[in-house]
């Protein structure tokens, strides 16, 4: 069959001859597929449902006639519930996702420069520097909760110790220092991954290219910004477009470091979702998933506008 | 190529429809019992079928409390399966939620709510389950409690615990306090002296964080003479309510409480161990652990704001039947219930809570054997107790509400405040 339709294309019916193609391959297709819609088309498209009809805490249905758009914006909607301050949290939203990569990004240079240089122990740092990621990101969340624990903390003791402070801070109970405290867990955790994919775009970069330029009279900060950072765009890209939906749909970093309870000015989109799981059901949970689902959609779009990642790639 | 992902996707869904149905069984439904006599209408050794119990981990026996009372029923009962899953209450209700959006109820949920369930049809009224002599065998205080918001008997309490004014002899001595607080100004005046003691110690652990909010604020609005219920509706912007929170906003604002109200129980009562709290608001859990730490304690009623008789709150967890539309089922669940609640089983169950029985006999007999006052005040409390209102619809909203903002009432406005949490619970009505 694969012959026949090879023999198909080269006699020059090219359109009949690629959708015979796409039929044979069907078979080898047909699994990723199966899982596409499964996992991936079917849940978007029940929590798309799910968000019309109206559900109590337990997420037992109590009505079986849509509401319209009152889990977004009816008196309990998850733009309008009472109490909620949800202009400040879409701002904390934007603010995670652009400080947590911007810096992510520029210290993974820094970093994936360094990784380059051929020294001693090279492969023993590599290893290191892998850990965090090695390691689960509940586990790494709350070893930061558990050390700044206001009286036994221990990076609350050495701050007292050190006379940095008077006396423990309970930092994981002030919605904003908490915040804080997650953006740099949530770098922390991003390093290994994003510092790892700059390296291999390094890695790439040919040598006899940069000692051209060498010979050229180039300076290092040249050669630098001339020709490595434009060749590592792809490397880059691909790395800042995981990390933005990464980050942007990171629960447990910020579930785990917020000790306050409630809606309070610490939350980003996520956890507020989850929030209203437990408080008001999959309505209005719903609801909120769809517009993050746009929300994260904008961002990417600005992201591929603005700085056009793609550009001299291809 | 869309007709076979349907044609797969059909199969996968009926295969697992079919794996998911094959606990409720083919045998043809027995007589439908239409009182508490159902279990003894199926004869024990033919009844086949298979139930399934989802219970909140009291202690580290929890397990081994339930097959205690699993295997005895095997004994009379060889042909029921039964199915226990054991969970933390960390989380406890997000695996309700699970179970009941999965359309897998567990007949037995034991769980401290029960009226949302209710309310959406999901469950069996309890003494339509149980016979009437088990139901005969709960203390009627601690019974009332299971009644929902239309009268019906929905749950059976089967664990209580009361709370009351757990205060440090030592430190109450040391501070020159003749006896323990019994209005809101002496309240106020102990914790003053506390303090002054230095040495990191608090007056009183107010612990408005998630996990007790509730309680801890209805102890304090009742204290003002108040009550959340309004006829058919629950409340929270009464006067009553401005005035509770105001005072504990006094409390706070004066340095009489740990600095963070949003603490848990669990970190105010760690504070009661190490010896740095004077007074606390908390159930005999509390008192044993203090106990062991090498603590003094005694128990006083909590205080009110006239100096009255105070208050004593009771918190009761629940034992509910879902319908799962299948007699057999019910017949083995009621089964089951009637042997847990029987004294030889329910004497072994409860203890290994290390919370109060709710059986009139166990709780005589508990009384008989307290050797100490700390036991026997917490037994003595529980005819007396006030309880959340718990049947009410609206209750859950107001929990979490109260949950997630009680403890602002340390810098925000409290009849601010108040409104915000009654304009959440109004947002869901």
């Amino acid at each position: 069959m694969l012959k026949k339709a090879r023999a198909a294309t080269t006699v020059g019916r090219p359109r009949a001859g690629r959708g015979r193609a796409t039929l044979v391959a069907l078979p080898w297709l047909l699994p990723t597929l199966l899982l596409i819609v499964g996992v991936v088309l079917y849940p978007a498209g029940l929590m798309v449902y799910t968000s019309f009809f109206k559900y109590n805490k337990q997420g037992i249905r109590r009505s079986d006639d849509p509401i319209g758009l009152d889990n977004y914006i009816g008196p309990a909607g998850a733009l309008t519930f009472p109490g909620v301050p949800i202009g400040r949290i879409l701002l904390n939203t934007v603010v995670w996702v652009v400080v947590v990569v911007i810096i992510t990004v520029l210290l993974s240079l820094l970093i994936a420069q360094f990784l380059n240089k051929p020294f001693r122990g090279r492969k023993l740092l590599r290893l290191f520097i892998i850990l965090p990621w090695a390691c689960s990101v509940v586990m790494t969340a709350t070893v930061f909760r558990y050390g700044l624990q206001e009286n036994v903390g221990l990076f609350n003791r050495l701050l007292v110790d050190t006379g940095i402070l008077e006396v423990g801070r309970a930092w994981t109970k002030d919605p904003t220092s908490a915040f804080w405290i997650a953006v740099f867990v949530a770098i922390y955790v991003s390093l290994p991954f994003t510092s790892y994919t700059i390296l291999a775009g390094l890695q790439a970069v040919p040598t006899d290219v940069l000692e051209a330029a060498h010979v050229d009279g180039a300076t290092a900060t040249q050669r630098y910004f001339q020709i490595v950072l434009p060749l590592l765009r792809p490397a880059i890209a691909t790395a800042a477009l995981i990390n933005i939906i990464n980050v942007f749909n990171s629960l447990p970093i910020l579930r785990i470091l917020q000790e306050t309870p409630g809606y309070h000015t610490g939350h980003i989109t996520t956890t507020l979702m989850y929030e209203y799981q437990r408080a008001l059901g999959p309505g209005v949970s719903s609801a909120l998933s769809v517009l993050n689902f746009l929300f994260c959609l904008v961002i990417i779009a600005i992201y591929l506008v603005v700085v056009r990642p793609t550009k001299e790639v291809d | 190529m869309k007709k076979r992902v349907f044609k797969i996707g059909a199969v996968a869904l009926v295969s697992a429809f079919a794996l998911s149905a094959c606990g409720g069984t083919t045998e043809s439904p027995s007589n439908e019992g239409s009182n508490g006599s159902a279990p003894a209408a199926v004869d024990p050794a033919n009844l086949e079928t298979e139930i399934s119990i989802l219970a909140p981990s009291y202690a580290d026996s929890s397990k081994s409390d339930w097959d205690a009372i699993i295997a005895k029923f095997n004994e009379t009962y060889p042909k029921v399966k039964v199915n226990l899953q054991i969970e933390g209450w960390d989380g406890f209700a997000e695996k309700i939620s699970a179970r009941i959006q999965a359309g897998d109820y567990p007949d037995i949920l034991n769980d401290n709510a029960f009226a949302a369930s209710a309310d959406a049809g999901l469950l069996y009224p309890i003494d339509e389950v149980v016979s009437a002599d088990t139901i005969a065998a709960i203390e009627p205080s601690l019974l009332a409690n299971g009644v929902g918001a239309d009268g019906t008997q929905w749950a059976a309490p089967d664990i209580a615990s009361a709370r009351m004014l757990i205060y440090n002899t030592d430190l109450f001595e040391k501070a020159g306090i003749a006896a323990a607080p019994k209005s809101w100004a002496e309240m106020e005046d102990a914790a003053t002296k506390l303090v002054a003691l230095g040495d990191g110690t608090v007056g009183y652990g107010m612990p408005l964080g998630s996990e007790e909010a509730q309680v801890e604020s209805s102890l304090w609005l009742w204290g003002a003479g108040g009550t959340w219920v309004d006829g058919e509706n629950l409340v929270a912007d009464t006067p009553e309510a401005v005035e509770a929170f105001t005072e504990m906003k006094k409390l706070h604002s004066e340095g009489l409480t740990q600095p963070k109200l949003e603490d848990n129980r669990q970190d105010v009562a760690n504070l009661m161990h190490a010896g740095k709290l004077g007074m606390i608001v908390g159930h005999s859990q509390i008192v044993a652990d203090a106990e062991a730490q090498g603590i003094n304690v005694a128990l006083a009623p909590v205080p009110d704001k006239a100096g009255g008789d105070g208050v004593t709150t009771g918190v009761t967890d629940f034992i509910v039947a879902f319908n799962n539309e299948d007699a057999d089922r019910k017949a083995a669940t009621g089964a089951l219930l009637d042997l847990m609640y029987s004294d030889a089983m329910y004497e072994g169950w409860y203890k290994g809570t290390k919370l109060l029985p709710v059986t009139t006999s166990m709780i005589e007999k508990a009384k008989a054997d307290a050797t100490t006052d700390n036991e026997k005040g917490f037994l003595e409390a529980l005819s007396i107790v006030k309880f959340l209102p718990v049947g009410n619809t609206q209750w859950d909203a107001l929990q979490t509400s109260l949950q997630g903002n009680a403890y602002r009432v340390g810098t925000d406005d409290p009849a601010a405040l108040l409104k915000e949490i009654q304009a959440q619970v109004d947002a869901q009505s």
